[in-house]
């Protein structure tokens, strides 16, 4: 692939907007409320798509285009059963509790409710998965672009890096907000043309009708055995591993999107948020996924749009959308291409850094190193953490670089701390009888099973480290059944240990727990203001998407 | 210097000037109607577009 002066010209561009934002806000960050929360006064169309676009990092643009290629519709899964609802249950049901309490992040919530042990397990946790996601971010946009463009990856390594420093050191994270929704319009339109032109090439949806293998185009058809569809998976375990425990687990717990939604100027906003946020989401496999099935066609019709193969023999499905922007994007537009998949990469980062930096400071050196500073002093603080959160990227990057094994490893750790953990939040929030104890060795209980359970099975090769004594037809299913797995482990010791412990008095919980909370009378009336009833729209048009892909 | 402060501002101010890039491109040495031009003018207009849609909107409020 090469570039021509207009292509540079573009990411040019676009690094001095993202600067320039930086620059602008610089003078309305004083405080470290203004530095880590944005002062909650960010206006809900801007929450809203920087929920989502929190959420479309790498990872999501490339990894999904590749899943389309490799599971086809099957990939739709991650979004019509594994988002919406639990973006609609966050909005409907447990915002209420993160904004009402006045927490500053979800770990806070955690202290509030239960005590300051379960806070600190989720806290360090959180922590190191965000560096470190955002080292894989900054490891992979370096490899892609020596991959496709012959890029240093040095050079790409330390520019992007230090573009996402600029304008969140400068502008906090009002600045990496107001960025992600510069990036979301970016990845959209920059990716969109190629859809029209894929679709237009092939002779639209009949020519991949034509041209794709049936089992491809459909999402439920073969969910009856894992022989029987392309992930290799059961109805179970996507409908409870996915659609509840994995689904729920990511968006309604992890901080990274969730901190979006409370930087809301008002808990009616916060509510409305994520319900905003799943209408562009139930929409993006558009974007995301039907590449990948836009180039299975393409193969099946023209030559030159094969996949290449890595040292194993595997197919590199991550090329997907790098070789279609360059069979298919002229110079010109391909420099808007080239500018999306980087604003993807950079939009993952900043939005693991800024979570990193708030739980850093609140969390963790707030509650733990020094408890009564200056709110002054938790700004610098906050500073010094982007700085500590940007240089432990880099040099995760370059780990990942030599040992690719590692963050294969460390990703599937972190996976196993994340699966039971909606259980705690759930029985938490709508248990009042559950107590901290039973949180914090539910929580290791459901990680400690999580381990000894991918320890004990084999998927793809992976996994059976203790004993092989059942294999999976993918790793895809062998994460799913991991997941539920490791939930109702959590939820069985949670509850028996809150059994035999003391639980918090009743006055403690009001605002923390739903029976204990008085009821808001919704003020209003208009339905598609209303979070419930917007959640109930989003819903029927998710299940209409499932009807039709069936 | 209000305005800068609005992102529906910067954004559309982004878009156009992407925008305005690609249709000028588009016309730079290739044949009338080639595949580049076709592509860079409908994408440059669609962007420019979106930017002056940003704009009306920010005007709207």
């Amino acid at each position: 692939m090469k570039l021509e002066l207009i292509d540079y010209l573009i990411i040019a561009i676009y690094f001095v907007f993202v600067i320039g934002i930086g620059f602008l806000l610089k003078r309305q960050v004083k405080s470290a409320n203004d530095f880590l929360m944005s002062n909650r006064s960010i206006p809900l169309w801007i929450t809203s798509l920087a929920f989502i676009s929190a959420n479309l990092g790498a990872q999501e643009v490339l990894g999904m285009a590749a899943n389309g290629a490799k599971y086809g519709l099957y990939t739709a899964h991650y979004y019509w059963l594994g988002a919406a609802l639990a973006m609609i249950f966050l909005g409907v049901f447990m915002m209420p509790f993160y904004y009402g309490s006045k927490a500053r992040s979800v770990p806070e919530y955690l202290k509030l409710r239960f005590d300051e042990k379960t806070r600190t397990f989720n806290a360090l946790s959180f922590a190191a998965m965000t560096v470190f996601s955002s080292g894989v971010s900054l490891y992979a946009l370096a490899m892609l672009m020596d991959v496709i463009l012959g890029w240093n990856f040095d050079l790409s390594i330390w520019v992007a890096a230090a573009v996402v420093f600029v304008y969140i050191f400068m502008g906090g994270l009002t600045s990496a907000v107001y960025n992600e929704v510069l990036q979301f319009f970016l990845i959209v339109l920059g990716i969109a043309p190629l859809v029209f032109i894929g679709l237009y090439k092939i002779g639209g949806w009949e020519g991949i009708v034509a041209n794709v293998a049936d089992y491809k185009l459909h999402m439920w058809k073969g969910l009856d055995d894992p022989s029987h569809n392309p992930m290799g998976i059961d109805a179970f375990s996507m409908v409870f591993g996915l659609g509840f425990v994995l689904a729920f687990g990511y968006w309604c717990t992890d901080f990274l999107v969730v901190q979006r939604a409370m930087i809301s100027k008002n808990l009616t906003d916060a509510q409305r948020t994520p319900i905003i946020a799943a209408i562009p989401k139930i929409l993006m496999p558009a974007i995301v996924i039907l590449p990948g099935i836009i180039i299975l066609a393409l193969q099946n019709k023209f030559p030159g749009y094969d996949l290449p193969v890595n040292a194993n023999g595997d197919t590199n499905y991550n090329m997907v959308l790098p070789i279609l922007l360059q069979k298919l994007y002229p110079n010109g537009i391909l420099g808007v291409g080239i500018t999306a998949l980087i604003a993807s990469f950079m939009s993952g980062m900043a939005g693991n850094v800024t979570a990193f930096n708030t739980v850093w400071t609140f969390d963790i050196y707030q509650s733990h190193i020094k408890k009564n500073a200056s709110e002054k002093h938790y700004y610098y603080v906050g500073k010094i953490a982007t700085i500590a959160g940007i240089l432990i990227s880099i040099m995760t990057a370059y780990v990942a670089r030599g040992f690719n094994n590692i963050m294969d490893l460390l990703q599937l750790v972190f996976s196993f701390v994340n699966a039971p953990l909606f259980a705690t939040f759930f029985l938490g929030m709508f248990w009042k009888r559950t107590t901290g104890h039973g949180a914090f060795w539910g929580l290791l209980a459901g990680t400690a099973t999580a381990t000894i359970t991918h320890g004990l099975t084999v998927a793809e090769g992976k996994g059976g480290w203790i004993a092989n004594t059942h294999e999976y037809f993918s790793g895809t299913s062998q994460a799913f059944n991991i997941a539920w797995i490791s939930f109702l482990v959590c939820v069985a010791v949670t509850i028996l240990i809150s059994l035999f412990t003391k639980p918090k008095p009743d006055e403690e919980l009001v605002g923390l727990v739903y029976s204990l909370t008085p009821k808001q009378t919704d003020s209003n009336k208009i339905w598609y203001k209303n979070p419930l009833w917007m959640g109930v729209a989003v819903l029927i048009v998710t299940l209409m998407f499932n009807i039709i892909f069936f | 210097m209000n305005k800068l402060y609005d992102l529906r501002f910067v954004i559309g101010v982004f878009f156009l000037i992407v925008g305005v890039l690609l249709i000028g491109y588009a016309f730079i040495g290739e044949d009338f109607f080639s595949y580049k031009m076709k592509i860079n003018l409908s994408c440059g207009l669609l962007f420019s577009c979106f930017g002056l849609m940003m704009f009306a909107l920010k005007k709207k409020k």
